[in-house]
């Protein structure tokens, strides 16, 4: 039995969805953003990065999975046209690359507040890898050739 | 007016912007890692007045921290989307999630003309008081509401079709009818 992916078949599915990925999104690169600010001292906020890393931890990981769950909806909406854009895949890449820097490099430089060079480097990462994500997404739909 | 946003779309850095290249959607990314950065430093302060986060910080260290940093971001995040704007004025200013948007532009401009005698030009007063007051819970919970609004707005512009654009009252009878299954 045919069953029609209600995401397709309802106009206003697709751009709820994508409004609730962007905003999970937005949530947690946000807060990212902020420890890796911290890291490299250009918002010297009281928390050290530690403190920062702890207090946002729950608000990077539930916008971070409203965004990951609310993308996975917008994938089942046309999967041949994303799994063969070249935008796609780099945004899948640097997300993937993004999400394990955060959890292991990252993480353990914003727990020992460490603002050396070398921590200074993965927050300079962290930030550019985020922002490949949002690059990545936006020119899904402005770039046609694939693989 | 219409005469004006065609005038202004025509000219020749707003026509270029327009343009079969990648200008256009370089500044649709910044604009979008700009709300990402700037949009966390909001949600810290929001966070912070409303008591869901960073309690190990006082309000006015908050507060007071990320002023300039929001600015900043409000600068380059504004910048980004007036060029958008402008290179599609015409399209732009004849659809309605954009004329929304503009309108809750607005009423953050206002809230920052309510709370900031109240709430954010002393937050030393707030940090003094047992419990978080009541008009800083307002400010924030305000302000969240109004971004996340601004951040829908923002995403559904690209969904109306223009000019001539999706009226409101078109626009509803769309919910009506998705309500309706």
């Amino acid at each position: 039995m045919l069953v029609s992916n209600p995401i397709n078949s309802f106009e206003l599915v697709f751009p709820i969805m994508e409004v609730f990925h962007i905003a999970g999104f937005a949530v947690a690169i946000g807060v990212t953003a902020a420890v890796d600010f911290r890291i490299l001292g250009i918002v010297p906020l009281q928390q050290t990065p530690s403190q920062l890393a702890k207090s946002t931890q729950f608000w990077m990981l539930g916008g971070l999975l409203v965004a990951i769950f609310s993308g996975m909806e917008l994938y089942t909406s046309d999967p041949d046209m994303y799994y063969t854009n070249w935008s796609f895949l780099i945004k899948m890449a640097c997300m993937v690359i993004a999400i394990v820097l955060n959890y292991t490099i990252h993480r353990k430089v914003a727990q020992a507040d460490d603002t050396s060079g070398g921590a200074k480097a993965v927050a300079w990462i962290s930030l550019v890898l985020w922002a490949s994500v949002i690059f990545g997404g936006i020119f899904i739909a402005f770039i046609r050739g694939g693989l | 007016m219409m005469t004006i946003a065609i005038w202004i779309e025509n000219t020749p850095f707003f026509a270029y912007i327009r343009g079969s290249g990648y200008e256009f959607p370089t500044l649709l990314a910044l604009h979008l890692v700009g709300l990402a950065f700037f949009g966390g430093m909001i949600l810290l302060t929001d966070l912070r007045l409303l008591g869901w986060g960073l309690r190990g910080s006082t309000i006015a260290g908050i507060v007071n921290t990320l002023r300039w940093p929001k600015r900043i971001g409000f600068l380059w995040v504004g910048t980004c989307g007036f060029i958008l704007a402008m290179s599609k004025a015409e399209g732009y200013f004849l659809n309605t999630f954009f004329q929304l948007k503009v309108t809750l532009l607005f009423l953050v401009f206002v809230h920052a003309m309510i709370f900031r005698p109240l709430v954010y030009n002393h937050p030393e007063e707030l940090d003094k008081a047992p419990e978080i007051p009541g008009r800083a819970k307002l400010a924030g919970a305000l302000s969240l509401f109004l971004w996340l609004s601004i951040l829908t707005m923002g995403r559904s512009i690209g969904y109306m079709s223009s000019p001539g654009g999706l009226h409101y009252t078109e626009l509803l009878k769309t919910i009506l009818k998705f309500g309706r299954g």
